[in-house]
């Protein structure tokens, strides 16, 4: 390999995408080349640069930015009978339609749904613009300490819980506040100040030195939190991606009008990619929205897998409080004395041996780490650690076989199916997600285990 | 990813056309490109997240209005920076801003003499790219999209976007190089 195709392929090299015979000409490459090796190491500096600064502002106001550009365009034009029906809404004359409204709004045309969903999400936006806390509880079909992202139909529900408060902030983007993220096995907690994960089953804990809104995969519970900038959000992506938005009316419990808005969600991934369905954000899902006429306000949330085999409820936030007083305790969390840190992958003497792995080797050499019992071998793939309960159950397992690595459309990993006979006598049968640790270069375990 | 009705990527200068000719929701695109590396932007030099997003929102309103004024369309984010730096130029004249203004101003003075200096803003070097390897930069950190998902937004071989980004990413590397040196030799020259 020479200098220029060593440049040209430091993006699928940082990506994981090199093909493993060029990988190692780079590798080879770059070990001679000083003055590439240098390029190397400014290009990934660049890179975490660049990912630092885009994580910071995961922010979206197209709605209110088009509200205002469609009024200008509307002043221009006044004369157009669809520009005066936005204008309408933008004055809130049509939302104030929808409140004296209390009939089964379902028979309407398909675009008169559509508007109507349109003002009542609009209004459910505007209601809970500038709360001051929010606090969502439900259930959702997750393993208990799996990825708070993690939807799985076949699981049981397990309870989750969120705590927003901002205090004296106005909750707009960037705003970070308190939270809190809760269900049986793990917990997401920031206070301020820094963000925590806790894994209970594991007693390990991993540290965030800052505040974030969504370390550790609890990105889609914030947004979901962030009431207002959900309602927006959700009628943003309907519009830009053409999802179906049905509307209906009832009477609720409370004997009080409620309006329900239905989103028919579409994640644009293929029915084959292995990861749709398996997260929320990747999944296609109806959410259903319930609002009180009166207040405006989202009374709770029912999201379904929408699946040829029929749908699947697998979330039901259904309580919602606005502005209710936290307990300052709930940003608190007393980690047990003996907790385990996370700790940064170090460079190993014999790295380049790990390096030069396929996935398929690294997967082999994890589960012959564990067939051996050798932890400090295994945990060379692995950053969790192996306490006593999970070296009872995987310690001494049989490789039955291993298939041939494959990807996602929407995510770097490389996932090998794989099976294994634990001494327990059970097979287990499932696809290891592998990724490249960018310090050490090293395949870890990402998920599937 | 790209759902099927997701519009297909359109050249910045076409969004601009087709706003001024009377269709908005084409700048709706644009604000959908570019509100992330903006706020980046405007956050960096306001340094307060909601002062930064009411900027941004501003910012586009402003160039929405001001679109016909436009000479190249293909140069629209780095115009709308301009109209940014406008804006947050505006905002410090209030006389309570200007006090925060030398506040900030007192802070990065501290910072400059006893740390290294300030990062030269990455979204200003964005700008200048062309607009094939800004499309790319973009998409990869702003939209988090990988480097699959742009190859089949934007219709490419996978290979091909690799190689476009890592050559986007030679040529930041290029212009930050020669704005670090720019700004190192305006600071000598006013503090020799």
């Amino acid at each position: 390999m020479n200098c220029t195709e060593c440049r040209d392929t430091v993006a699928a090299d940082l990506e994981g995408l090199l093909a493993a015979e060029l990988a190692r000409q780079r590798r080879e490459h770059l070990a001679a080349c000083e003055t590439c090796r240098a390029e190397d190491a400014a290009v990934r500096r660049l890179h975490e640069r660049l990912a630092a600064g885009a994580r910071d502002a995961q922010v979206s106001f197209v709605a209110p930015v088009m509200r205002e550009v469609l009024r200008i365009q509307a002043e221009k034009e006044r004369q157009s009978l669809m520009i005066k029906s936005m204008i309408r809404w933008v004055l809130g004359l049509g939302a104030a339609g929808a409140a004296a409204a209390i009939v089964a709004i379902s028979l309407l045309a398909p675009s008169k749904a559509s508007a109507k969903a349109e003002e009542i999400l609009i209004r459910g936006a505007e209601a809970a613009a500038n709360l001051h806390s929010v606090h969502l509880k439900g259930l959702m079909r997750t393993p208990p300490a799996d990825n708070f992202m993690a939807i799985n139909p076949a699981s049981d529900f397990a309870a989750i819980e969120f705590w927003w408060q901002w205090g004296s902030e106005v909750p707009q983007a960037g705003a970070t506040g308190k939270w809190r993220v809760e269900k049986p096995g793990r917990v997401a907690l920031m206070d301020g100040q820094t963000t925590l994960l806790y894994l209970r089953p594991l007693n390990y804990a991993m540290k965030v030195a800052r505040p974030t809104l969504g370390a550790f995969d609890t990105g889609w519970l914030v947004r979901i939190a962030s009431l207002s900038q959900a309602l927006t959000n959700e009628l943003e992506n309907a519009k830009a991606k053409g999802w179906q938005l049905q509307v209906s009316a009832e009477t609720g419990a409370d004997g009080r009008p409620k309006s329900i808005v239905t989103v028919l969600a579409k994640s644009g991934l293929p029915d084959n990619d292995y990861l749709k369905n398996k997260f929320f954000d990747l999944a296609d899902t109806r959410r259903v929205y319930r609002f009180d006429d009166g207040t405006a306000h989202l009374e709770d949330v029912a999201v379904s897998l929408t699946t040829d085999a029929g749908d699947v409820k697998v979330i039901e936030l259904s309580q919602i409080d606005y502005d209710e007083d936290i307990d300052p305790s709930v940003f608190h969390l007393d980690l047990p004395a003996n907790v385990q840190w996370d700790k940064e992958p170090q460079i190993l003497p014999d790295n380049q041996k790990y390096v030069a792995m396929t996935a398929e080797q690294a997967t082999q050499a994890f589960f012959k780490a564990l067939q051996n019992s050798d932890w400090t071998e295994a945990a060379k793939f692995c950053p969790f650690p192996f306490n006593q309960q999970i070296r009872d159950a995987v310690g001494g397992l049989q490789i039955v076989s291993l298939g041939q690595p494959f990807t996602s459309k929407v995510n770097e990993a490389q996932f090998v199916p794989y099976s294994i006979k634990l001494k327990s006598g059970d097979v287990q049968t499932n696809n290891l997600a592998l990724k490249r640790d960018p310090k050490t270069g090293r395949w870890f375990v990402d998920g599937g285990f | 990813m790209n759902s099927p009705d997701e519009p297909l990527e359109v050249s910045d200068a076409r969004c601009v056309e087709h706003s001024r000719d009377g269709s908005p929701e084409d700048f709706r695109l644009l604000v959908q490109r570019y509100q992330r590396p903006l706020f980046a932007f405007l956050a960096g030099r306001l340094g307060n997240a909601s002062e930064a997003e009411e900027a941004a929102q501003e910012s586009f309103v402003r160039a929405f209005l001001s679109l016909k004024k436009l000479r190249k369309p293909e140069s629209f984010y780095a115009w709308l920076l301009g109209i940014a730096c406008r804006v947050t130029r505006e905002r410090f004249r209030d006389t309570k801003r200007r006090e925060q203004v030398r506040a900030v101003a007192e802070t990065l003075q501290a910072a400059a003499e006893s740390g290294p200096a300030a990062e030269y803003p990455l979204e200003e070097v964005i700008a200048a790219l062309p607009e094939s390897y800004r499309r790319v930069i973009l998409l990869r950190y702003y939209e988090g999209l990988s480097c699959l998902e742009m190859a089949e937004r934007l219709a490419m071989p996978l290979g091909t976007v690799t190689k476009t980004l890592s050559r986007a990413y030679a040529l930041l590397r290029q212009e930050l190089r020669a704005c670090e040196r720019a700004e190192q030799s305006v600071n000598n020259t006013l503090n020799p």
